[in-house]
């Protein structure tokens, strides 16, 4: 039987710890990509994603259900991902890539996938990755909670603590510079 | 270039992005209007379609794949929230320090049961056990001198080898010792010494053979570890060979293959504007 989040969530502040479990399976890589994207680095994001459910853990006693688990997940994790870049005091850098490892490469690739269209995926993903760290935290937040969590502009709205219009905004520009950025690296790149 | 107009308000952006998303919030008629302004603004039409582009070219961004293991119920079976999120590692894998650490515990104690000697040079990786080397210091013609033998052979060198002779020599006095004293004695007496010598030997002979023990299990997880630092070092090396020589094929290919892909999305921007003629 599958569990709602909230079901979950109640069996675990009755003390069961397999439904908690059943939590973190449930979440942690959404919030690890969100903390990946956020932040951009590998290690940090994971330390983020530890931490957001440790948090989440500590403070689920006092979790009353007013918004989504989900919704209430993303808050925390954005709120450490604030914290991170505040301690680091500088824009989020992306890990550079190193040169591609073809053996890590042929095991990621899909069966229908030519080793072209590998190089070619890895590379693209390399330049979004390099334009994303270009934006504001600001729209990279909306961008990244909108594109790759499927969140509504009304649950962005009310978890970055904005007005409706303002995300759409923020969005907007933020697509607009990644338009500028992606054409520019990608002349570059030929 | 030539900058294109809008005419279409001050909302435009916030439509723009609400139509990209298809944002059910909008209304249906709220909709239609700007999909009719779109039909005839050229600056719109040319900003639908590139953020469309750029949509398609974020979805092919992904983080790289995390290590989830210790935290999955499913895999460990002792797995427990409260414990997990206790230890501040309680979600990755067990780190490579500790499983190289447990790997090189486990070998120690393998090889010091077996006795065994691990050597890594030029010529290869040698693995012998210390039991059929002891014959080897008579082959070399060096039969007689003990001290020779020990340096010819690592068993020789084997830190229990001392520790077996000295016990042999405690026994050996111990016995006398014994003897001795049960030539004088009275039948009972000489019962309770020779139970409380029994005794007394044989914990002393355990104290030794422990010590002995982990003395070798020490020097043998040493010489593992030694192993594996070379093994890693020459591992490094090759890898930064391979990575050189992959990362300049690499090059050569996603040159070529963005070289195409751009010939491909000109081709279809091209077969799209004959289209709409």
């Amino acid at each position: 039987m599958t569990w709602t989040d909230e079901e979950l969530v109640a069996k675990s502040i009755r003390g069961d710890a397999d439904s908690f479990n059943e939590l973190v399976l449930r979440w942690e890589r959404p919030i690890y990509a969100l903390a990946y994207r956020t932040i951009g680095r590998e290690e940090d994001a994971r330390d983020v994603c530890q931490e957001t459910f440790l948090r989440a853990f500590r403070a689920l006693p006092g979790f009353r259900g007013q918004a989504k688990f989900s919704s209430w997940l993303y808050r925390i994790a954005l709120n450490l991902c604030r914290d991170w870049i505040r301690r680091e005091r500088r824009a989020p850098v992306v890990q550079p890539p190193e040169d591609v490892d073809l053996i890590e490469l042929a095991a990621a690739a899909e069966p229908s996938e030519s080793i072209e269209d590998l190089v070619a995926r890895k590379d693209l993903s390399r330049l979004v990755e390099k334009a994303m760290t270009l934006l504001p935290e600001e729209q990279r937040t909306a961008i990244v909670l909108k594109e790759y969590h499927g969140l509504t502009f009304q649950e962005i709205a009310e978890l970055v603590g904005c007005p409706l219009s303002t995300v759409k905004t923020r969005l907007y520009q933020g697509l607009i510079v990644l338009r500028r950025e992606l054409a520019k690296n990608s002349k570059a790149t030929l | 270039m030539t900058e294109l107009s809008c005419s279409y308000g001050d909302d435009r952006d916030e439509v723009i992005v609400a139509f990209l998303y298809d944002d059910p919030d909008v209304s249906l008629a709220e909709r239609s209007r700007f999909e009719t302004h779109l039909l005839t603004c050229a600056r719109c039409q040319t900003d639908v379609a590139a953020l469309r582009g750029v949509r398609a070219q974020l979805a092919r961004w992904s983080p790289p794949e995390p290590t989830f293991g210790t935290g999955n119920p499913h895999s460990n079976p002792q797995f427990t929230p409260h414990s997990a999120l206790h230890n501040p590692q309680w979600w990755r894998a067990i780190p490579v320090w500790a499983q190289v650490a447990a790997a090189l515990l486990f070998l120690g104690v393998s090889a010091g049961i077996a006795n065994l000697n691990i050597h890594y040079d030029q010529s290869g990786l040698t693995v012998r056990t210390g039991w059929s080397n002891r014959a080897e210091p008579l082959k070399a013609g060096v039969s007689g001198s003990t001290e020779v033998a020990r340096g010819a052979s690592p068993v020789a060198d084997a830190p229990w080898r001392a520790d077996i002779a000295a016990l042999e020599q405690q026994l050996k006095s111990e016995i006398r010792a014994t003897q001795a004293s049960t030539t004088g004695a009275a039948p009972a007496a000489k019962s309770v010494a020779a139970t409380a010598s029994d005794a007394d030997v044989i914990r002393r002979f355990r104290t030794l053979v422990e010590e002995s023990e982990k003395r070798q299990q020490r020097e043998l997880a040493l010489r593992v570890a030694e192993l594996a630092r070379d093994v890693t070092a020459q591992r490094q090396a090759d890898l930064v060979k391979i990575d050189r020589t992959l990362g300049v094929v690499q090059n050569n290919v996603g040159i070529e293959v963005m070289k195409n892909r751009q010939q491909i999305n000109q081709m279809d921007l091209l077969y799209r504007a004959s289209q709409r003629q």
